[in-house]
């Protein structure tokens, strides 16, 4: 197991750090930079001259290998550096936004999990066809749904008609309710229909029918038999969507005017602004990593068949 | 007197235009004053975008402007009615024949928010680093202060300032909101920490007390406030508790929010939704930026539209009635000059800017561009294709652009029109042989804007030889640059007003620009918000705002 960890955690460091010099350098290949876009605006009105100090005084014209090392070298020192765009150090930049996007993300997902979970079971236990054919179709209704179009109608309903929400000064609980549901639906949706399938198809094995002929109810099959076994695939689409998750909500950010790291991403990479994006890639690699990792340890947990094979390997 | 729905603050430079001036005078009081301020209570502000780099001569950029404008006070007051210099910090200033010696007097017992004096020496700095820029800081040079030499601190409240060559627009840039003061702290700064509003330490009315980067502004009113512009009729503190600056980016969340009780002021409300928010009893406010109007401009660099008589004929191929008529309101006037009919030496040129699709393909056919297959135009087997970058901050500026295009597809020549990101916008507009058209505007209430616009060594919007371009190959105009060039130094008010006028005729005759619309800068507010103010480009100003009870 030892062994196992040590040569994930090698893995995940490899990653970084080809995700770190893929980064670099393909955003090295865009037309312009940062600086360009910031002082060369016609706006700032500046002359040639003014504009070559400028790009001395940040060294954006010394070789590529130069920087590489520079960055590598800062990033290793805990350094961001400054955003051009905005004008503050990156790190503070994470900081403001990083913790709202995790909040946020691991909200949106457990809600999206409880749905999930409440979906399927309900599609399941009922016995009337009608409302199980209904309950199997609303994750297809989910995922057609645009987030951004779900976002506003919950704000005009919930907040603007019937006034139970404040979106604008809201405290720090009612700050998520509207997000925390937006996100879920469309991100449960998936989730929902592989863990209705994988039930459908567990339901047709021959340990349950040997279940049900000792006596078992149809619920307590399902929770003790089929709920195991069907929770597989969908931890690994789980673990997947989790960081989609994490860069993907900046929809939902826009919407309701959150701080978070898709709106900053965003807004990063329309100005090339290399020092955000750059950690920006770090992290989001890092999450990745992460969570993959989780999900993967835990595999053996559900399914204690899968914990000699990971024995074995490593 | 009834409720105002929409004040866009007319205003007249010259006293020829004094009847325009009383309308907006009138319009500007009523209701307005007609209750006592009150005073207390937080208003909250809902902004589009968040602000960047707040070095004050950036702080062009709307939401820049919008907070800068609160914190910083400057040392002249440019009455936004009648566009004169007023008294500020500066309480007096002396003026030498040729504009090259500038000497201010500082209003005594003015403070910065940390507590240190505002007087001759923190002035100095201050211009000191706006007009020669800091290298090992990297903070650029101002756009209104070319030719700056430097200052002279005479005595604790008299500074001076030297310019190497007559400089008659510095004295109204002493009152733009890029000329903004800041404490000595604030100076020290490196240029990429300059985004922190907390950082940026002034004299204002308004200090900024706590900010979530990218999302929201605490602004906090200071009590021992007491140097407001001296001719205003509000002195002393703002009557305002504070403000707070909320970052919407979606359209529909801050109207709602708005009608909603949500937020007492919007910013950037398009002009679609105008008559959604006044149906409901709120208000519009569409203060004119007053200085370049929003426009197109041609790059004669490039080949295809080197020849004035495919700009010309470009120009009366744009119907700017229709633009205005099918995506603005009447806050949008259709444009008569290069400049708004509010900024100064504006001089009527609408004869020369009449939709003539007639004469446009006549113009084409005499410069031998002649209808081919697919209905567009072509000469040497070249095709009449043109491109440009739709820009972000101009209001619908894609569907504008969009619209001009169906128009000009009419005479057959076709548009190309990009969004991109903006390294490649950056970069394609400082490239004639990319983007041979490109939108362009600028607020700025003086006759320098438009040697800014236009002269190669600022925005240069022309493409001329010797901008900060390196693919220009070899367009210059020298008699446009010198016009230029006559309106920085002519220290005559008269004869300087004539060159603007001047230059309106040439860089209209020669097709330069097309301009489209005067533009304004759209707000809305609920009716209970008394006393909401803009300096004189159409910046919020909330010193003398209040919040009328229910």
């Amino acid at each position: 197991m030892v062994h196992y960890l040590l040569g994930r955690f090698g893995q995940a460091l490899a990653v970084l750090a080809l995700t770190f010099t893929a980064a670099f350098l393909l955003l090295q290949v865009l037309p312009g930079d940062a600086i360009m876009i910031k002082f060369m605006a016609p706006e700032m009105a500046l002359t040639p001259e003014q504009i070559a100090d400028i790009r001395a005084a940040y060294g954006a014209d010394l070789p590529l290998w130069e920087r590489y090392l520079s960055t590598v070298g800062q990033f290793l020192t805990g350094n961001f550096g400054y955003s051009i765009q905005a004008g503050v150090p990156v790190s503070k930049l994470l900081l403001t936004n990083l913790p709202s996007t995790l909040l946020l993300a691991s909200l949106g997902f457990t809600a999206a999990l409880i749905l999930t979970i409440l979906l399927a079971a309900a599609s399941n236990m009922t016995g009337m066809g009608w409302l199980r054919a209904g309950l199997q179709a609303l994750p297809s209704l989910f995922i057609s749904v645009p987030v951004f179009w779900l976002g506003i109608m919950l704000i005009q309903i919930f907040s603007f008609q019937l006034g139970l929400v404040s979106v604008i000064s809201p405290g720090p609980v009612e700050k998520l309710v509207l997000p925390v549901m937006t996100l879920a639906i469309p991100i449960s949706a998936p989730l929902a229909q592989i863990l209705m399938r994988n039930i459908d198809q567990v339901l047709t094995q021959p340990f349950v029918a040997v279940a049900r002929a000792k006596g078992a109810s149809r619920s307590w099959v399902l929770w003790r038999h089929v709920a195991r076994n069907a929770l597989l695939p969908t931890l690994t689409i789980a673990g997947v969507l989790f960081g989609e998750l994490l860069a993907g909500a900046v929809v939902t950010e826009a919407v309701f005017g959150l701080s978070g790291l898709g709106g900053l991403t965003y807004q990063a990479v329309g100005n090339h602004d290399t020092a955000v994006l750059q950690a920006i890639v770090v992290i989001s690699a890092l999450a990745f990593v992460t969570i993959n990792l989780i999900v993967d340890l835990l595999y053996p947990v559900l399914d204690p068949r899968l914990g000699s094979k990971v024995g074995a390997t490593a | 007197m009834f409720q105002i729905q929409s004040r866009r603050f007319i205003i007249g430079a010259a006293a020829s235009l004094a009847t325009l001036s009383l309308a907006g005078l009138a319009l500007g009081s009523g209701n307005a004053f007609a209750q006592a301020p009150v005073k207390g209570g937080v208003l909250i502000y809902l902004e589009q975008q968040p602000h960047d780099n707040l070095y004050p001569p950036a702080g062009g950029f709307y939401p820049n402007g919008g907070v800068l404008n609160q914190i910083t006070d400057k040392l002249t007051y440019q009455n936004p009615k009648t566009l004169e210099i007023e008294p500020w910090i500066a309480e007096s200033w002396t003026v030498n024949a040729d504009a090259t010696e500038f000497t201010f007097k500082i209003r005594p017992g003015v403070t910065f928010s940390d507590g240190t004096p505002l007087d001759a020496n923190a002035v100095a700095k201050n211009f000191d680093t706006y007009g020669l820029g800091n290298k090992a800081q990297k903070l650029p040079i101002s756009e209104v202060l070319t030719n700056y030499k430097g200052s002279e601190v005479v005595d604790p409240l008299t500074v001076k300032f030297f310019f190497s060559r007559p400089s008659v627009g510095f004295l109204q840039g002493t009152s733009v909101i890029g000329s903004g003061l800041v404490s000595l702290k604030t100076l020290s700064l490196p240029f990429e920490a300059l985004g922190d509003a907390t950082k940026i330490i002034g004299s204002g009315p308004f200090v900024v007390t706590n900010e979530v980067l990218g999302r929201e502004l605490t602004m906090t009113a200071r009590q021992d406030y007491a140097w407001g512009p001296k001719n205003l009729e509000h002195q002393g503190r703002a009557h305002l508790d504070g403000i707070k600056y909320v970052v919407t980016p979606e359209d529909s969340v801050r109207i709602g929010a708005l009608l909603a009780g949500q937020a007492q002021v919007i910013r950037q409300v398009q002009a679609y939704d105008e008559k959604q928010v006044q149906s409901k009893g709120f208000i519009i406010y569409a203060p004119s930026t007053r200085g370049i109007n929003n426009s197109i401009v041609f790059r004669p660099d490039n080949p295809l539209v080197s020849d004035v008589r495919v700009r010309r004929a470009l120009l009366h191929a744009t119907n700017t009635k229709e633009i205005v008529a099918t995506l603005f309101s009447e806050n949008y006037p259709q444009a008569k000059s290069i400049i708004a009919s509010t900024a100064q030496g504006f001089v009527d040129n609408s004869g020369k800017l009449a939709y003539d699709p007639a004469l446009a393909a006549k113009l084409l056919d005499e410069a031998g561009w002649t209808v081919g297959p697919r209905n567009l135009r072509q000469k040497d087997g070249k095709e009449l294709v043109l491109t440009a970058y739709e820009s972000l901050p101009q209001p619908q500026n894609k569907e504008t652009l969009q619209l001009v295009a169906q128009q000009w597809a009419k005479v057959g020549v076709k548009l190309n029109v990009l969004a991109g990101d903006a390294g490649s916008r950056v970069a394609d507009n400082l490239d004639p042989a990319k983007t041979p058209v490109a939108p362009a505007m600028v607020g700025r209430a003086d006759p320098d804007v438009i040697r800014s616009q236009y002269y190669p060594t600022t925005r240069n919007v022309l493409l001329q030889k010797g901008g900060v371009s390196q693919k220009v190959q070899n367009f210059s105009d020298e008699k446009l640059n010198k016009l230029l060039e006559d309106i920085a130094v002519a220290t005559d008010p008269v004869k300087r007003l004539a060159l603007v006028g001047e230059v309106q005729a040439y860089v209209i005759d020669q097709g330069y620009a097309i301009p489209v619309f005067e533009e304004p800068q759209a707000f809305a507010a609920s009716p209970r918000v008394k006393g909401f103010t803009f300096e004189a480009v159409g910046r919020p100003s909330f010193y003398s705002t209040w919040i009328a009870p229910k």
